[in-house]
Formats: structure tokens, C-alpha cells, sequence
């Protein structure tokens, strides 16, 4: 058996989630939207590497940019 | 109660206040009913870490940043450049944050790599490598940033000197759609502090100001650039004046810049210098240009290497500290002030004694941590910029070594305080990057637990 617990979104992300809704088949309410796409994201994430701030090029390229504006 | 403040790096008093501000009605409105004055800057007055220290409140030798570039703990070589991560004291912004208060901080340096804080919606700064990055708090602004501007968010200009026709396009262009960002999100989201920062300033006087300033030693008449100082502040107060109607009656707003801008008088070879004072010596002296990371120095005979920049800083080469040092430790404090003397006496090409300065950062800041340099060295009140690339013939160069020849950092930005409650002109102030933050706190009631900054609040600013 599933158990859940409650978050909290903000009101207007709620509307605009039914309203998204409307019509629609296959979502049967806001909560289950949001868990699905959660579940999306999160898998994502976990998955998937995030691209690191900094690659060795743009540290390169950062260099450059400041050494032409005379920072270095 | 709200607070906006436009952080327009690198401002000179000089072009905002004088020159050029019978163009700029809306800043000129301002400036007749605010407060005004300059804005002392920290040492070194540069982009990092000077708006750090004025949204901290807290000096660099607190912050441990010193500049773009630091040594990597003592190498001789290694460096690393600073980013959001090195910066460990609180902003306002996050105090603010922590009492509930919501901020929107747009391109203020360093805020890449981006934190995911709440109530502060981020968008980050020049040092983002693209907008294929995490550039935004919250995550999912970045699409909205992307179509609003037509699928290209400009951080920052292509700086290529040799085509100063792209720059110029893609400042405009950088700009306006930084303040196409920011009226969205003003208009977006509820706020109580606002600031966006705008680097095109800094951009535009590097790379143009032997074009528009007339007492810069290149400077020819009747050049394409002559104007574009003015057409480039025009169009900024332009768009100060829109997103200011989105304002209400009780913001507050600033106007801020980190340091100001002069025309450059020449580069001074710090490491060809060194060499012929006899504090570094070469295994192999280059007869070529060649930054010193690469020259092939005796590291064994070698006392003392400096760094180029808009200012210089200087290590020493200390017996258990750097990998082959030998300088004894209880010599170096001799060591420095001998040194510092022989910077002190150093004469221009023509003769005339250079207005050098010498600081050592403990004592500058009371604490200094992290990787500072040994001593921190203004050539010439810094006119001249530092050249730290050898193998040249002479030790002083009319053209900068590396960048742009055009304009070099002076220590006083701009201070402009405008609050359309209180309609009368009031008394210029004297202001230091350190007071902005206790400054706005205090006008959303924040007053205590700020007893570690350095700056103080601005009671001529507040009452």
C-alpha cells in the first residue's frame, strides 16, 4: 500500500494546473499531475548528470574573457 | 517599505554626475531631489570583490577575495578564478530572506554558479559560460528568460578589440534585454529589494574610452566612437526611467557603481622590473612576450613575481611556504619593506616620480584571509595598469600587454539615493562600499546582529 504525505503548493500553481487540466483525460486531479511529472524530474536528476558549473572550456574561455578585458 | 538599487559597474562621478548628466533626465531628476556623492570603493576597486563588499558589507580581507584571479594556495603557477561558490558571508539579500523579506538580484558579481535560495529569485552573472547553464533561482525562470529574450539572454559581450563595431552591437543588445528581464520580473513577482547590475558600463569604457573621452592620450578627433558614451548612458536612463515607473511611491532607489574609470596613461612591467631590481631572475630571459606563467624562471635565485591587472600584486618566494623558497620567514617582513621602498621610488619614462602605493592586506583589512597576495601595488594612483608578461625591451609600455588600452579603475564610483517621499535636494555625502549593506538594511528596520560588518549605516542617507 502506497502512503503519502501532503506538500504544499503555492494557490495560483494550483489553478493554473486545473485549468491545464480541463478537458483532459488520463490526469485524475491536480495531485496526480504533479506527481507524475515529479516523478519525471526526479528521475531525471537522479539519472542523469547535471552539467557541472564549469567545464575545462569554459574555465578557458573565462580566462581569455578576462584577460581581453585586461583583468589579468 | 522597498528598496531598489541599480548597480551600473565601473560609473565614474566624473561621466554621471558631470559630463553627461544633462542628457540623463531621469537620473538627473534623481540627482536634484536625492543625495549624492562618491562612492568610496574598496581596495582593489574591481568588479570582484567590490560588489560583494557592498552587499556584505564586509571588506575583502574578511571576504577573502582580492580580485577575478587568485594564486592557488602557494603555487607558483596555479590560479583559479572566483565564482559564487568562494563567497561565504551573508548578502542583504539573504538576511533580508531570512526575515521574510523576497529579493529579485539580477547579474550581480559573482552569482554563478547559482543558489537555490529561498524568496531571492537570481538571475546570475557575466561569469555564466552560457545560457546552456543553471543560470536562474527558481530553475524554471530560465525558459521564461529564454523566450522572452527571443532565445538569446546575453551575459555578457564577445570582447574582441579588433571589432568594435560587434561590441558595440552586442552591448545595446545585452542591455536592453537585461532590462527587458528585469521590467518582467519587476512586474511579475512581489518584491521588497530589487537590484539589478549591469556590466555593459565596464564593457563600454574599456573598450571605447580612447574614442569618447578627449583627454585620453589616443584619443583622435572626429572619430565613429565620439558619442557612444552618451548614447549608450542615454539609452540606460531611458530604461532606468521605465522600470522606475513600475516602482511605487515608497522604493527607495540607488544609484551604485563599484569603482570609477579613467583614461590609462600606460602599462608598467612588474616582472621586467623585479628582474632588474634583482628580485627575480631568470633561468632563460624570453626576448619575446610571454605571460610570466610560462617564462622560465630560477626559481631558486627568485625572491619576488607580480601579476598584471588593473593593479599589481606581489608574492614572495618564502622558504617553507612556496615549493622553492627562500626567503628565511622571520626575513620577509625586511624583505616587503625593502621592496616596498624600491616601488615607492619608481620614476615614469620621463623621469617624473610615479604615485605608486604599497599595501599589505593584513594591514589594510585588519584580518585578510584566504589567498591573498603579499603586498597589493597602485602604479601611478593607478593610471597605470600592472603588465605581468615579460620578454619586452622596456619596462614601461604606452599599450596595455594583453587587453584594451583605453581606461583603467579609479577609487570612487557613484552613490545616489532617491526617495520620491522626500522631494528636496539634500547635501552631498561621503559613502564607502562597506556602508551600502548596513545602509539598506536599516531601512527595512534591520539593525541588529550586524555588529561584525565594516561599513556603517548612513545616517545623513536615512534621516
Amino acid at each position: 500500500m502506497v502512503k503519502y504525505t501532503t506538500v504544499s503548493i503555492p494557490l495560483n500553481l494550483h489553478k493554473r494546473i486545473e485549468k491545464l487540466l480541463e478537458g483532459k483525460s488520463g490526469f485524475k486531479s491536480v495531485s496526480d499531475y504533479v506527481t507524475y511529472v515529479l516523478r519525471e524530474v526526479v528521475t531525471m536528476h537522479e539519472t542523469k548528470k547535471l552539467p557541472e558549473p564549469f567545464n575545462i572550456n569554459d574555465l578557458k574561455e573565462l580566462k581569455e574573457r578576462l584577460v581581453a578585458l585586461g583583468y589579468i | 517599505m522597498k528598496v531598489a538599487v541599480f548597480g551600473l559597474d565601473s560609473v565614474p562621478p566624473e561621466m554621471i554626475f558631470e559630463k553627461l548628466l544633462d542628457k540623463l533626465p531621469n537620473i538627473k531628476k534623481m540627482y536634484q531631489k536625492g543625495i549624492h556623492g562618491p562612492l568610496r570603493t574598496c581596495h582593489p576597486p574591481i568588479t570582484v570583490p567590490a560588489w560583494m563588499v557592498m552587499m556584505t558589507g564586509k571588506n575583502p580581507g574578511k571576504l577573502g577575495i582580492y580580485g577575478f584571479r587568485h594564486r592557488k594556495n602557494n603555487s607558483y603557477n596555479e590560479g583559479y578564478i572566483v565564482n559564487s561558490t568562494h563567497i561565504k558571508e551573508k548578502t542583504l539579500w539573504e538576511i533580508l530572506a531570512e526575515r521574510g523579506k523576497k529579493s529579485i538580484v539580477i547579474g550581480v558579481p559573482p552569482s554563478y554558479p547559482v543558489r537555490h535560495l529561498e524568496n531571492v529569485t537570481i538571475v546570475s552573472c557575466f561569469l555564466t559560460p552560457s545560457q546552456e547553464k543553471d543560470f536562474t533561482n527558481p530553475p524554471e525562470l530560465k525558459e521564461e528568460i529564454l523566450r522572452l529574450t527571443g532565445g538569446k539572454y546575453l551575459f555578457d559581450v564577445t570582447f574582441r578589440i579588433e571589432d568594435r563595431e560587434s561590441i558595440k552591437k552586442e552591448l545595446f543588445e545585452m542591455t536592453q534585454k537585461r532590462f527587458d528581464v528585469a521590467e518582467y520580473l519587476a512586474k511579475k513577482q512581489d518584491w521588497d529589494f530589487f537590484m539589478l547590475h549591469e556590466i555593459g558600463f565596464d564593457r563600454l569604457h574599456h573598450a571605447f574610452w580612447k574614442f569618447f573621452d578627449p583627454d585620453h592620450p589616443k584619443y583622435v578627433k572626429g572619430n565613429a566612437y565620439e558619442k557612444i558614451d552618451e548614447e549608450y548612458y542615454e539609452m540606460v536612463d531611458a530604461r532606468i526611467g521605465r522600470l522606475m515607473d513600475l516602482f511605487q511611491e515608497d522604493c527607495t532607489t540607488f544609484l551604485l557603481s563599484d569603482h570609477g574609470s579613467a583614461g590609462m596613461k600606460g602599462a608598467f612591467c612588474v616582472n621586467e622590473w623585479l628582474e632588474r631590481v634583482g628580485y627575480l631572475v631568470f633561468k632563460s630571459k624570453p626576448h619575446d612576450k610571454v605571460e610570466i606563467e610560462k617564462a622560465e624562471i630560477d626559481w631558486a635565485k627568485t625572491k619576488a613575481w607580480g601579476w598584471g591587472g588593473y593593479y599589481a600584486r606581489i608574492f614572495f618566494n618564502v622558504k617553507g611556504r612556496e615549493p622553492q623558497g627562500i626567503i628565511l620567514p622571520e626575513e620577509l617582513e625586511k624583505e616587503k619593506k625593502r621592496l616596498t621602498q624600491l616601488i615607492l621610488s619608481i620614476t615614469d619614462q620621463r623621469g617624473r616620480q610615479m604615485k605608486n602605493h604599497v599595501f599589505e592586506p593584513e594591514t589594510l583589512y585588519g584580518t585578510a584571509i584566504g589567498d591573498k597576495p603579499d603586498l597589493m601595488v597602485y602604479f601611478d594612483n593607478l593610471f597605470w595598469r600592472s603588465a605581468g608578461t615579460v620578454g619586452h625591451k622596456s619596462i614601461y609600455l604606452d599599450e596595455n600587454d594583453t587587453g584594451p588600452d583605453d581606461s583603467v579603475h579609479s577609487m570612487d564610483g557613484i552613490f545616489l539615493m532617491y526617495n520620491p517621499q522626500k522631494n528636496e535636494k539634500r547635501n552631498s555625502i561621503k559613502a564607502r562600499a562597506e556602508d551600502i549593506a548596513p545602509t539598506i538594511l536599516s531601512l527595512f528596520g534591520i539593525r541588529d546582529g550586524l555588529n561584525d560588518l565594516d561599513g556603517k549605516i548612513l545616517q545623513e542617507a536615512i534621516f
